[in-house]
């Protein structure tokens, strides 16, 4: 009973990962908390949802195209939205809510233009179910793991190796010194921004998979975003260890106390968290955190 | 019906669609009057959509009808419609605003929750609400002073009669010993069905090993199955929507829970099987109507007809039937006004409605000898199989 509730916390805070990176991503080098993100998995879910069954693509193709799609959408939505405030150098709370009514826009546009009813994949994975040690374990979660932190540590690599990777950290520790340096800002807002956008689209996916694909499926990044911050915002590794921690805990709480309690412990650890550790567990230190 | 909305999420902007359905077209040349109003709060966006949608074709389809026989009093129809949102913040606002359209009745809100959030600001302005689908007990009765309320009514049967045949049907058909339970705990619908579910279990000598809760919104119960699991229930009762129950069915079978699957009338939309795919295979629900009952055939296929499309039962049923109570209790109390045509409402015998003939319990505001009909998911021919039919007490 204990390894299947930490198996199955395992699984859900994996997708909690994913989702939290593209939050950290956004917030190391802009400084503001892009709560559009959840919209951008929304429709990287629907991208991929036409593909599986209008184009009947494979689950790799899905993936890729829906990559592809919401990384150009978070991109646009960047130059559209937020790329005006920032060179009026807007404070970063102008951009959070911004954020926000790129998020209701987006919702409202799906609602109106394809409309409300949930939709569900082609089954990918036959319903199997792998036994690991006496607990029970569906493939398709094993796969969506296995992927989840294959990304985020290919994303690892790609920002400590390679030297796009070297700028956005330069951009991350100081945008204004960076830009002297002769990098162009603007160009690395958009890859991040396109990163951030590539991770919701992986993530929609994901979610479309397993819990259907509707307008307003994007609201799971609340918790997402939670996990982010208990890791620390801005940091990767941070984003992955706070989603697993939250997933494995919620799993806990529901499992031994109380499913209705649930919530009221999650939340209770993130306050008592932030009082003890402000920028959480590995975040660096910032004076400013909306 | 309940689907709870999302209570707090203000920030999400409000798409107030108002759809103003003017039904002049057929029968404009032949009323000087002035038309009648009658409201329709409903949810054309939001998880319930399908079956509001469904709901306000119905109704306009039967508006012109109507309006074709000579509309109410000699007056035409007109059908004054706000999208709800399944919201029960957005249902108190949408019933504010009909109060002051001059609508002489409200047809829904189809969702319990919403229903009860309506219900007070009618009253008040003495506006009669016949609501769809909300079969929850308090709708129609005031649940502080147990008294009915005068001006709320409904087509459908309630939840404690829906929730005993569940119960009868997983003991006395499945022959089980054992049941689990996973509903809604923001929802009065899922809330109240599952103690009523559990009443009339235990009463018959079963017994309820699990009884596990989400929140709204939630979209993982695997915490909750983990342990459902390991009590190896007979029958796994899930008084939840569509969506819901295909998630909870998705995952209990991933884990391993084979008991049978029982649901509530939200299961009865096509998506159900497009969504749960072979994990609500064989799975039962109580329901409304079935779209092979004999007694609907020529609504089904007129609506067929018309929309090219399935009608989402039971909606559609429901919606009707409220408007053929509104026309007919005008024509017995031969008035429009409020508290006149309530008492007519109230005191309606023997009418013939879509889903049947329709007699009201005055004392109760709920119809009389209301049948409940379980339904079995086959996924291979992508329906619902007709099992069999529960007669009202």
């Amino acid at each position: 009973m204990f390894l299947q509730t930490l198996v199955t916390g395992l699984s859900i805070g994996g997708i909690y990962s994913l989702m939290a990176v593209g939050y950290s991503l956004i917030f190391s080098i802009l400084s503001f908390s892009n709560f559009a993100h959840g919209a951008v998995i929304m429709l990287g879910a629907y991208i991929g949802l036409a593909l599986a069954t209008q184009l009947h693509w494979g689950l790799g193709l899905v993936v890729s195209g829906s990559v592809v799609g919401a990384g150009l959408l978070s991109v646009f939505n960047e130059r559209v939205a937020y790329s005006v405030l920032r060179r009026r150098r807007a404070p970063s709370l102008f951009l959070m809510i911004s954020a926000m009514g790129c998020s209701v826009f987006l919702e409202n546009m799906v609602y109106a233009t394809i409309g409300s009813r949930f939709y569900a994949f082609p089954e990918f994975f036959k319903r199997e179910v792998v036994g690991v040690w006496g607990s029970s374990l569906s493939l398709l979660d094993v796969f969506a793991f296995t992927v989840s932190i294959g990304a985020i540590f290919a994303l690892h690599l790609f920002i400590t190796q390679t030297k796009t990777g070297i700028a956005i950290r330069a951009g991350v520790s100081d945008m204004t010194m960076c830009s002297l340096m002769g990098v162009n800002t603007d160009r690395l807002i958009s890859v991040v921004f396109f990163l951030a956008g590539a991770f919701a689209g992986v993530a929609g996916v994901f979610l479309g998979i397993k819990y259907f694909v509707y307008p307003t499926m994007g609201w799971v990044t609340n918790k997402a975003y939670i996990a982010a911050v208990i890791g620390g915002l801005g940091s990767l590794p941070g984003a992955l260890i706070g989603g697993l921690i939250l997933g494995v805990l919620e799993t806990l709480v529901s499992t031994y106390l109380s499913s209705v309690l649930r919530d009221v412990f999650s939340f209770t650890m993130l306050i008592a968290l932030l009082i003890w550790l402000p920028n959480g567990l590995m975040g660096r230190d910032t004076e400013e955190k909306v | 019906m309940e689907k709870m909305g999302k209570m707090g999420k203000m920030k999400r902007s409000i798409i107030v669609c108002v759809a103003v359905i003017l039904a002049f077209g057929l029968a404009g040349a032949a009323f000087s009057a002035e038309a009648i109003k009658i409201g329709h709060t409903v949810s054309l966006t939001g998880g319930a959509s399908m079956w509001g949608q469904s709901e306000a074709n119905a109704l306009d389809m039967l508006v012109k009808k109507i309006n074709a026989e000579g509309g109410i009093l000699d007056r035409p129809v007109v059908i004054v419609r706000y999208d709800n949102r399944n919201d029960a913040i957005e249902s108190v606002n949408v019933a504010r605003r009909l109060a002051g359209d001059k609508i002489i009745a409200v047809i829904g809100p189809a969702q319990s929750g919403n229903a009860i959030a309506t219900a007070p600001v009618l009253e008040r302005a003495e506006i009669p609400m016949i609501v769809t689908t909300a079969t929850n007990p308090y709708v129609t009765r005031d649940q502080k002073t147990e008294k009915v309320r005068p001006y709320a009514f409904r087509p459908c049967f309630i939840d404690p009669f829906q929730g005993t045949v569940a119960a009868r049907f997983a003991v006395d058909r499945l022959n089980a010993k054992k049941a689990a339970i996973l509903y809604d705990v923001g929802s009065d619908y899922g809330q109240w069905l599952s103690k009523y579910f559990e009443d009339a279990f235990v009463a018959r000598g079963g017994e309820v090993v699990a009884k596990e809760a989400f929140r709204s919104e939630e979209l993982d119960y695997r915490a909750q199955l983990g342990k459902i699991k390991e009590l190896a229930p007979d029958v796994f009762f899930i008084p939840t929507s569509q969506k819901e129950a295909a998630l909870a069915a998705r995952q209990a079978r991933d884990l391993g829970i084979t008991a049978v699957l029982l649901g509530t009338d939200n299961w009865g939309s096509p998506d159900l099987i497009d969504l749960g795919g072979d994990a609500v295979d064989g799975a039962y629900f109580v329901n409304l109507a079935d779209l092979d009952d004999p007694d609907i055939q020529s609504f089904v296929s007129e609506y067929r007809e018309t929309f090219g499309a399935e009608p989402v039962l039971p909606n559609p049923i429901m919606a009707q039937d409220a408007l053929i109570m509104i026309v007919e209790a005008a024509k017995a109390a031969q008035s429009i006004e409020g508290p006149k045509l309530a008492e007519a409402l109230a005191n309606l015998k023997d009418i013939e409605v879509t889903s049947g003939i329709l007699t009201m319990d005055p004392a109760e505001h709920n119809p009389l000898n209301k049948p409940a009909v379980i339904q079995k998911v086959d996924v291979a021919k992508k329906t619902f199989v007709f099992v069999e039919k529960y007669q009202g007490e």
